[in-house]
């Protein structure tokens, strides 16, 4: 009855079932280990306030997270988000600047990253450029258009709504955290219950197969790209009111906490696992550990050094249950 | 002449892959200056056999003897160390590289540290006017030759690395037959060089004009050594299929009326002059409502890429695809909402094998399913559907693919064209790898398909396959159509007679 071939059922053995497992919790345990780690050697660590702290402190990195995590599930990756975040802040800002009524700076700016999201969607997708190298170049150009907008200043008038969302608080809690939890669902929610979600899914998991099954992955890949810079765009904008200026390097810096966060969730590089609660566990280690680094007598010449160590682990691991893939 | 020592032996050779016998007491031997051909069905332990030759392979039992003394080769390295080169279906060539750079790839001459660019030009230059291929240009990109010429560079690296024997896999598969004949008259003048020469074919034409011996595999073991002078065609696809030839002469393609049994059927898929350099080329057939048509052809003959572009995977360059009379136009979305359902080769690359097994077989369907907001548990009742109708085991449209067997995967694979069936189906290679019981399953749910209506294009490049489930077999070879069986009796001997190619019609 059974022959040589490949044709008996096979038994879920219990040792990919459990790589899978912790693959999927390892950064949970991740995150409960710094709590503790940190309540312990630091008083000042485990408080309501500083809770909020944290949660202020990475929201701006949980909207730009967002469209990253959709990036990263088709197995691409958009190096351009941070300045393209910038150059929509900037945009925002210069328009404000020349009186162009409220909320069309704001539109403007979002529609400009959009636009830069769309080209790096049809680099990547349409003709076949590797999407590390098409938003490199992304990059640069984000960068240029905003030393460009601002000859080099820093722009001081803000929209309003940027003021309010960057820095204002309604019922006690600031409008920067609602709007990134929000940004959050948002995300959540197109990819775990819209037939576009699945695509996502499906297309970064194997794009081949999803091409065979007639999912458009061009379009797929193209969309999430927009989307990637949609997010980083709302992060640039929100973002200048909470610095209270926009500056034409003004969130340039925050590329690779961005991607590490995600990345430290346990999203796949590789397309096809992960999710936005992945990220929010990221971000929520990212933020632990750059707070909890800042309460506990660290020199703080190392703080880089740490977090950077985290990150590359983080990554190791990533590969590491990646590579058990084909298996 | 039987007292020349030979240059390379094996000895009662056998190798094991996770208890499958795929090689059992071979005993080979090269002589120098030979042409040693190797012929067998696919699985027939050919390619194992040259992989243990070639030093890919180094664990296994029994003996290889290299000009007298036991050898046991460490890697390919290691064989090419001691002289023995393979080249591969695949060339392994870079084809932006010049001619030059191409044939001494990894070994540059060195002057000082740096490549010796002058040396290397006249080095290449003199073993290609060596083969008679003086005409080539070593300092140009190799991408501007024909694949001839590519195939070239792989026998001149050989060559100049010193190699006496070069294994050669295929070496035809993807040539004209210009090149094919110029390849064939430079294996015999290395023969008469001195160089020895293992060839591996399927076109057994080319086989028994280019040999001095020729060797047959079936099932693993050496069935026969034989002088090429004294053999032919006929008798090696005999010797290859072994007993079972007699069996397959009766038993297929009696299931059903004779008498073509389409005539008034209504014709669904249509091609026309279909043509894709590299592929196929002027391939024209008609597939009808309720038949199910075999495409048979060796590796590499064109017949996958045929369903492909059915499927809208790649564009024709000329030639048309009618779907009931309408051009289809390309992508296989529109091919699928046009009735177009297509089942890859390699079932690996249509299916998500981490994903559960309802989100492969709902994802052509999800919009028609659910529109916008995907629902999980109606996905599910349509995928338990269909998968109990192939016979999933288990029905559980929750499992992941990658934990079911190869067979059920392939179910998997055909069940999601049955959430809406299709009105013309191509299946490339759907039993493949699967035992008997799988097999007449899968064979079962095509000829439901079939008797419902549906046109079901059958594409394999297993002889069995084909007989066991057409009424109509196709055999293409090198890209063109080259025999038609309809409504008579054929055997599996004549399909693989068909496919081996004409070397006199090549030329």
């Amino acid at each position: 009855m059974s022959t040589p071939n490949d044709d008996s059922p096979k038994p879920t053995p219990r040792w990919r079932a459990f790589l899978a497992k912790s693959r999927e919790f390892a950064p949970v345990w991740t995150l409960l280990a710094l709590i503790l780690f940190f309540s312990v050697y630091s008083d000042s660590f485990l408080s309501l306030e500083n809770a909020a702290n944290i949660l202020n402190q990475v929201a701006l990195l949980a909207i730009m997270g967002t469209g990253i995590t959709f990036v990263l599930l088709t197995a691409q990756i958009d190096l351009s988000v941070s300045y393209m975040a910038t150059f929509a802040g900037v945009v925002a800002a210069y328009y404000t600047a020349g009186h162009l009524p409220q909320p069309w700076p704001i539109v403007a700016a979002l529609l400009a990253a959009g636009a830069l999201g769309w080209i790096n969607g049809v680099g990547t997708a349409r003709l076949g450029i590797p999407s590390f190298m098409v938003t490199l170049a992304m990059s640069l150009i984000a960068s240029g258009l905003s030393l460009y907008l601002t000859r080099g200043r820093i722009l001081f008038e803000l929209p309003a709504l940027s003021e309010t969302l960057g820095s204002g608080r309604i019922f006690g809690v600031k409008w920067l955290v609602i709007v990134a939890a929000l940004t959050l669902l948002v995300g959540h929610l197109v990819l775990k219950y819209t037939r576009f979600g699945r695509y996502v899914y499906m297309t970064g998991a194997s794009p081949k197969a999803a091409e065979l099954a007639g999912v458009n992955t061009k379009g797929v890949i193209t969309a999430v790209m927009v989307i990637g810079a949609l997010t980083a765009g709302l992060a640039g904008v929100v973002g200048i009111g909470r610095l209270g200026s926009a500056t034409p390097t003004a969130f340039d810096g925050m590329l690779i906490d961005a991607i590490g966060a995600v990345v430290l969730g346990g999203t796949s590089l590789f397309g096809g696992v992960g999710g936005i609660p992945q990220t929010i566990v990221g971000l929520l280690i990212l933020g632990v550990l750059r707070n909890g680094l800042d309460q506990v007598s660290v020199d703080i010449y190392m703080k880089t050094l740490i977090t950077g160590i985290i990150l590359l682990a983080a990554l190791v691991f990533n590969i590491l249950f990646a590579g058990r893939k084909e298996a | 002449m039987d007292t020349t020592s030979p240059l390379l032996e094996l000895r009662n050779v056998a190798k094991q892959f996770g208890g499958i016998q795929a090689l059992v007491g071979i005993d080979f031997d090269v002589r120098p200056g030979e042409v040693h051909a190797l012929v067998g069905e696919n699985g027939a332990g050919k390619s194992t056999m040259m992989k243990i030759l070639a030093g890919v392979i180094p664990e296994y039992e029994g003996t290889m003897v290299w000009k007298g003394r036991p050898v046991r080769l460490r890697n390919p390295r290691h064989a090419l160390d001691l002289g023995i080169a393979m080249i591969h279906q695949e060339l392994s060539v870079m084809p932006e590289l010049t001619v030059a750079e191409n044939i001494f790839l990894g070994r540059q001459p060195l002057r000082a540290g740096t490549v010796d660019w002058a040396r290397m030009f006249r080095e290449a230059e003199a073993v290609l006017a060596e083969l008679g291929f003086d005409h080539v240009n070593v300092r140009e990109p190799l991408e501007r030759y024909p694949l001839g010429v590519h195939q070239l560079s792989e026998i001149a690296r050989a060559l100049t690395s010193g190699a006496e024997l070069i294994i050669m896999d295929e070496p035809t598969s993807a040539l004209s037959p210009m090149e094919t004949r110029h390849l064939l008259e430079l294996t015999r003048e290395l023969a008469a060089t001195g160089k020895s020469v293992v060839y591996i074919s399927h076109f057994l034409e080319e086989v028994t004009w280019v040999a001095d011996r020729v060797t047959v595999l079936r099932d693993g073991r050496k069935i026969a050594t034989l002088e090429a002078r004294k053999t032919d065609k006929q008798e090696l696809v005999r010797l290859m299929l072994g007993k079972e030839a007699a069996f397959f002469e009766e038993s297929y393609m009696s299931g059903r009326d004779v008498e073509d049994p389409h005539a008034g059927a209504r014709p669904v898929l249509t091609l026309e002059r279909l043509t894709r350099p590299r592929a196929f080329s002027d391939v024209s057939f008609t597939l009808h409502a309720g038949e199910i048509l075999g495409l048979y052809g060796l590796i590499g003959s064109g017949h996958f890429e045929l369903g492909e572009a059915i499927y809208g995977l790649h564009r024709p360059t000329a030639g048309r695809i009618l779907l009931e009379g309408q051009p289809v136009p390309a992508g296989p979305r529109r091919a699928i909402d046009r009735g177009v359902a297509y089942v890859p080769p390699s079932r690996r690359s249509g299916l998500f094998l981490e994903k559960p097994i309802y989100q492969n077989v709902t994802l052509p369907w999800l919009a028609q399913i659910s529109g916008l907001v995907p629902q999980v548990p109606k996905e599910v009742r349509v995928t338990d559907e269909v998968i109990r109708r192939v016979g999933v085991r288990p029905p559980d449209p929750q499992k992941e693919v990658l934990y079911l067997s190869g067979g059920n995967q392939q179910k998997v694979a055909i069940a999601r064209w049955l959430v809406r069936p299709p009105k013309v189906f191509v299946v490339s290679e759907p039993t493949r790898g699967m035992d008997v019981g799988a097999k007449e399953e899968v064979m079962k749910i095509l000829h439901e398909l079939s008797e419902a209506g549906v046109a079901v294009l059958l594409i394999s490049s297993e002889p069995e396959t084909v007989l066991a489930a057409s009424e109509r077999i196709l055999v293409m070879a090198k890209g063109r159509i080259v025999r038609e069986f309809v409504g008579e009796t054929v055997t599996k001997e004549q399909l693989l007679h068909a496919a081996s190619g004409e070397l006199a019609e090549a030329r």
